[in-house]
């Protein structure tokens, strides 16, 4: 989730006269010390801190809040505790009568349906406020945008633009403008082709005849969206006073909800937001004709009783109107049902668990106190795991050194150096999206784990005696999933005179310990030796190998000492025992 | 220590060389060289001169008088030269020759055919010229006199006298011995046919201790001493007439390999333990999920970006499952869509069933849990699962591919805010021995409210311990779970990494035997 970059001195105008820092030489200074305490409020972690700057950098976990990714949200929901009252943002009543529209062209709900706009006025933009514009617009444009598909936002230079604003639909050839960062008109097919953004962003509106564009009245381009402004009238400079802000997208609450967290972020900093009156040619959930910034949050009656059995405290509805207050809410009602309404800039209020960890927060996790839960369980373990145990306390006995693993691994350690490579065990499961090679398939059993071991410890004495106990997958097209999650044992013997009958002897005494009566079958498998290794049979299934490693696999691994293995499926024998008893 | 106790102690080797002494010396002979000894007591000369150097540590000899003899022998130079002739050898040989056939011949014609050295050439020559075997006339030939080589003919005779067979210098005469000493081996010129070494000869004798010592064995004799009781000295009870060479027990031990637990493992184990006896039950799942499990079941919708916390892998082949199990999957589709029955307002987009089908490496713990939710959990019931989990993360210290998470849930009716925080506090005081906790609020997809449990460890000080929350009833109602259910999981590899001694994650799964066999572990 985001992490912001924040300025302390910005951020103390931001919290207005209320005062967070320690009382110095007679006056308040916010330090990173005493902002970190306060951050529990927005489920923020200070990151780090530059003292030369005044810059703290906070992590902010909420994915559903993006209200907070930005200086002024989070100074807001502290200023909120504090004062304990919430901002009043008046322009989200305004008169049904707009100034200023915005119209929308036919055809655009096939590409990127919706629009939301306003103005901001009266704010000379500084240089720490210009950061924080570009920082809330790129982490919400990036995370909850991802990547500009569902939202992304443009600002722009109020006086330069002549409304009607319309979000029109073009053909790439026929409009042409300057971008951000270049000095020349081109068309929109070569910023598309050429401009970095057009390169990183062209595919979310490729596909079609036309694009999305933003033009006035008279004709001039404010951006080509999701992609990239117009330099003349879409770069916001330091001092600018009036700005236009619109946000287009695919999902129409996030759109909405995006412009009403940046015109609240504007209005904490002083700006007067004035709304702007959107026409569509087509119907949304918001009807074809509305006034942005728009409060479409609805109020939700949520019973007192789901909050104290929820927080295990009987909380009086006063004291639970009085957290949800201070922390933003407005509430109504009194006796057991209480009426709980978002402030216009959230949109995560789904269920009234949502309404508990808000009057949680809002009252200090600290406030309640720890209770064991008091109903009595029974602790175990599963059947697989019991035998896990059994089985590596045995080989512990037969003394072998237990080892851990990665399971995932390479098709070269699996299969190539095992020299399975088109044998019948040519099969595991592979990732498609690997991001290296090492690390891309499960490993389908465990001698290639003892081996990599094997292969690093030529120097550590010997006799070497490994095993491991662990998952496998292995592939089967009989599984829903194509392939069975297995435990299983794996065992290595290597010194200079390691042979067959050494290791079948451990294998012999572990399974005579387990009460397990199997039995060797001679098996043609090419990492061994020809002659030299038996499947094990257990009442006639076969549940594992045995066998000395051929030369080549040694080789193919650089072992050069002979080693002798053998590997068996725990979960068999977890399940044989079962049939015994 | 006093002498009886001291012959005790002794070595069947010492005893030996002792008891050859202690004969010799009565016989007022000169003391005996080492070779004598190693004759007499009829010893390796290796297992002599441990013997002696034992007993001289122990002053129960000393060196009585120590002879230096230089030895000469052949140099490899030296072999090569009894083989091909010596540089001087050839030169005058085919000086001769060509006296005979009437050709002539430069330094350089010689140097050539020869193929010797120009330093070898140069001292060769300048030898020969001195005795007068060879002269140089004008026009740079060189010419056979006619002339003895005095120097040739005993460099000859030296070469094959000392072929294969050292000898001492002594041996040779004066004018032979200045021969050799001009043509040895010395520092900054190897390239001479002779070595001289110095043989050191030393005499020993018993000091006054190591004559009592000698006495006492001579004269009490040793029992029959013995260094290893075997099963025949206890069948037929000859145990009792001997005596039991003791040993010198400050000597490191030759090294074991034990059969052993991994470490990391034994802290897992550990671990495991501590839930059980808190009243867990043990889940176990797959290490291949689908989406629907892993996530949408968890009421991570498909579109969310929470859902990029998640990171995954997805499967080559096949790529999705041929099934979702009913009812989860309407369920939890309606759920996701318009919230069903839960109570809740639901995520409100379209569902994609396929999705949920596609097979990814299982990326959270939670998914075990999900699973166990969905098939009838016990009520009340605890659960753990200690569950590999695979994250789409570059590989570095603090980074793993796959690891360990330890995780689960606890279900009931008196489950709420204030029972979740007293599991945590007991998860603080059992897993971190943390005597100070705080709770702060936290954010997962699927957990309303949500908690992270920071405590003081003993050692780490401040750490986060884990995150816990209440499962959303978009999760559990689905799945068929009326009660109201706790999510936990806890971070413990930091402190398993404390524990190990270990600084890098990938250290965990060491493929380093050396590492496995001498890493303790404090736990």
């Amino acid at each position: 989730m985001p992490t912001i970059s924040i300025n302390l001195k910005d951020f103390e105008q931001l919290l207005g006269t209320v005062a967070l820092g320690e009382a110095t030489a007679g006056r308040n200074v916010l330090t990173a010390e005493s902002l970190e305490p306060w951050l529990s409020l927005v489920k923020g972690e200070l990151k780090d801190h530059d003292h030369e700057t005044g810059e703290v950098r906070v992590e902010l976990q909420d994915s559903n809040r993006p209200d907070l990714w930005s200086a002024e949200g989070v100074a807001r929901q502290i200023r909120i505790k504090l004062t304990g009252a919430a901002p009043a943002y008046p322009f989200f009543g305004a008169k049904p009568q707009a100034r200023r529209r915005l119209l929308v062209a036919p055809g655009l709900e096939q590409i990127r349906p919706y629009v939301a706009a306003c103005t901001a006025c009266g704010y000379a933009v500084t240089e720490v406020g210009l950061a924080q514009l570009i920082q809330v617009q790129e982490k919400l444009a990036d995370i909850f945008g991802r990547k500009r598909s569902t939202v992304s936002i443009g600002l722009y230079r109020l006086p330069a633009i002549v409304f009607p604003v319309t979000y029109d639909l073009v053909k790439p050839d026929d409009a042409r403008f300057t971008p951000l960062g270049f000095d020349d008109k081109m068309s929109l097919r070569e910023i598309l082709a050429v401009h970095p953004k057009g390169l990183e962003y062209g595919a979310l509106i490729a596909g079609h005849d036309r694009v999305p564009l933003l033009r006035d009245d008279e004709g001039q381009v404010l951006s080509l969206p999701p992609i990239i402004n117009s330099r003349e009238i879409g770069e916001v400079r330091i001092g600018d006073r009036d700005l236009f802000v619109e946000v287009t997208g695919t999902d129409l609450l996030m759109v909405v909800l995006t412009l009403n967290i940046l015109a609240v972020n504007l209005a904490d900093r002083g700006a007067a937001i004035e709304p702007v009156q959107m026409t569509y040619p087509y119907e949304t959930a918001l009807g074809k004709s509305m006034l942005t910034p728009l409060d479409f949050g609805q109020p939700r009656a949520i019973a007192v009783q789901v909050i104290r059995e929820a927080l295990g405290v009987p909380l009086e509805p006063k004291q639970i109107r009085e957290a949800l207050s201070v922390y933003g809410c407005e509430v109504r009602g009194s006796k057991d049902k209480l009426t709980v309404k978002l402030p216009p800039y959230r949109n995560d209020l789904m269920h009234a668990v949502d309404v508990v960890e808000d009057v949680a927060i809002s009252r200090g996790y600290g406030s309640f106190e720890p209770v064991m839960p008091s109903q009595f369980t029974v602790g175990g373990l599963s059947r697989v795991e019991q035998m896990s145990d059994r089985v590596r306390d045995l080989m512990v006995g037969l003394g072998f050194q237990e080892i851990m693993a990665n399971i995932l691994a390479s098709r070269q350690e699996l299969i190539e150096r095992m020299g399975l490579t088109g044998s019948e065990w040519d099969r595991i499961v592979e990732v498609d999206n690997a991001m290296s090679q090492t690390f891309s398939c499960l490993r389908q059993w465990l001698v290639p784990s003892l081996l990599r071991v094997e292969a690093a410890s030529t120097r550590s004495f010997y006799p070497h005696r490994l095993f491991e106990v662990g998952e496998v997958a292995v592939p089967d097209q009989a599984e829903e999933h194509g392939s069975r999650t297995r435990m299983s044992l794996g065992a290595l013997i290597a010194h200079a005179s390691a042979n067959f009958s050494e290791v079948h002897s451990s294998l012999d005494l572990l399974l005579f310990y387990l009460n397990c009566p199997y039995s060797l079958e001679p098996v043609a498998h090419p990492s061994f030796l020809p002659g030299r290794a038996g499947r094990i049979l257990l009442q006639g299934h076969a549940i594992g190998l045995i066998g000395e490693l051929h030369p080549e696999v040694l080789e193919q691994w650089q072992v050069t000492m002979p080693a002798v293995v053998f590997e068996l499926e725990v979960d068999r024998l977890a399940e044989g025992t079962v049939e015994k008893s | 220590m006093d002498t009886l106790s001291q012959i005790g102690s002794l070595h069947p080797l010492e005893i030996k060389v002792l008891t050859v002494l202690g004969q010799h010396q009565t016989q007022q002979a000169r003391p005996l060289r080492q070779e004598d000894i190693g004759h007499a007591a009829g010893l390796e000369p290796s297992q002599l001169s441990m013997a002696v150097e034992w007993l001289l540590a122990k002053a129960l000899i000393r060196v009585e008088s120590e002879v230096v003899t230089p030895i000469v022998s052949l140099s490899k130079v030296g072999e090569r030269y009894f083989e091909k002739y010596a540089p001087i050898e050839r030169i005058l040989s085919v000086v001769r020759d060509a006296k005979q056939t009437g050709k002539r011949i430069t330094i350089q014609d010689l140097q050539a055919r020869e193929g010797l050295e120009p330093s070898e050439m140069s001292g060769a020559v300048g030898s020969l010229k001195k005795e007068g075997a060879i002269r140089i006339v004008p026009g740079g030939h060189v010419e056979a006199t006619g002339a003895p080589s005095p120097l040739a003919e005993s460099l000859r005779t030296l070469l094959k006298d000392l072929h294969g067979a050292p000898r001492e210098l002594h041996a040779f005469s004066e004018p032979l011995r200045r021969v050799i000493e001009h043509y040895a081996v010395k520092r900054g010129n190897p390239n001479e046919p002779f070595r001289i070494d110095d043989r050191v000869e030393r005499r020993y004798q018993l000091t006054p201790t190591g004559q009592e010592a000698a006495q006492t064995i001579a004269t009490q004799g040793l029992g029959d001493e013995v260094s290893q009781l075997t099963p025949e000295l206890l069948k037929d009870g000859s145990w009792r007439t001997k005596r039991f060479r003791q040993y010198t027990i400050s000597l490191r031990p030759p090294r074991l390999s034990a059969g052993r637990r991994h470490p990391y493992r034994e802290f897992l184990d550990l671990v495991k333990r501590k839930l059980v006896s808190m009243g867990f039950q043990e889940m176990r799942g797959s290490l291949v999920e689908t989406e629907f499990w892993n996530m949408d079941a968890l009421y991570m919708p498909q579109f969310h970006p929470a859902r990029a916390i998640h990171d995954v892998y997805f499967l080559k082949e096949p790529t999705h499952a041929r099934a979702i199990a009913e009812p989860f999957l309407s369920r939890v589709a309606e759920t996701h869509r318009s919230g069903d029955d839960t109570g809740s307002a639901g995520w409100g987009y379209a569902y994609d069933p396929e999705r949920a089908k596609r097979l990814v490496l299982r990326s959270q713990g939670t998914a075990v849990s999900a699973h166990r939710l969905a098939s009838g959990p016990a009520v009340p019931g605890k659960y753990f699962s200690i569950a590999r989990c695979f994250r789409y993360d570059q590989v570095d210290a603090t980074h793993a591919t796959d690891f360990f998470q330890v995780e689960g849930i606890v279900l009931g009716p008196d489950i709420n805010f204030r029972t979740l925080l007293g599991l945590l506090n007991l998860f603080a005081v059992e897993m971190a021995q943390a005597k100070e906790s705080r709770f702060l609020p936290a954010y997962f997809p699927f957990t309303e409210p949500s908690v992270e449990l920071h405590v003081r460890h003993p050692k780490l000080g401040w750490m986060e311990l884990g995150g816990a929350g209440l499962f959303r009833p978009e999760v559990t109602l689905p799945l068929g779970v009326e009660v109201p259910v706790i999510a936990w999981g806890l971070g413990l590899d930091r402190m398993a990494m404390v524990a190990l001694g270990i600084h890098d994650i990938r250290d965990l799964f060491s493929t380093d035997l050396d590492m496995l066999r001498t890493t303790r572990g404090h736990f």
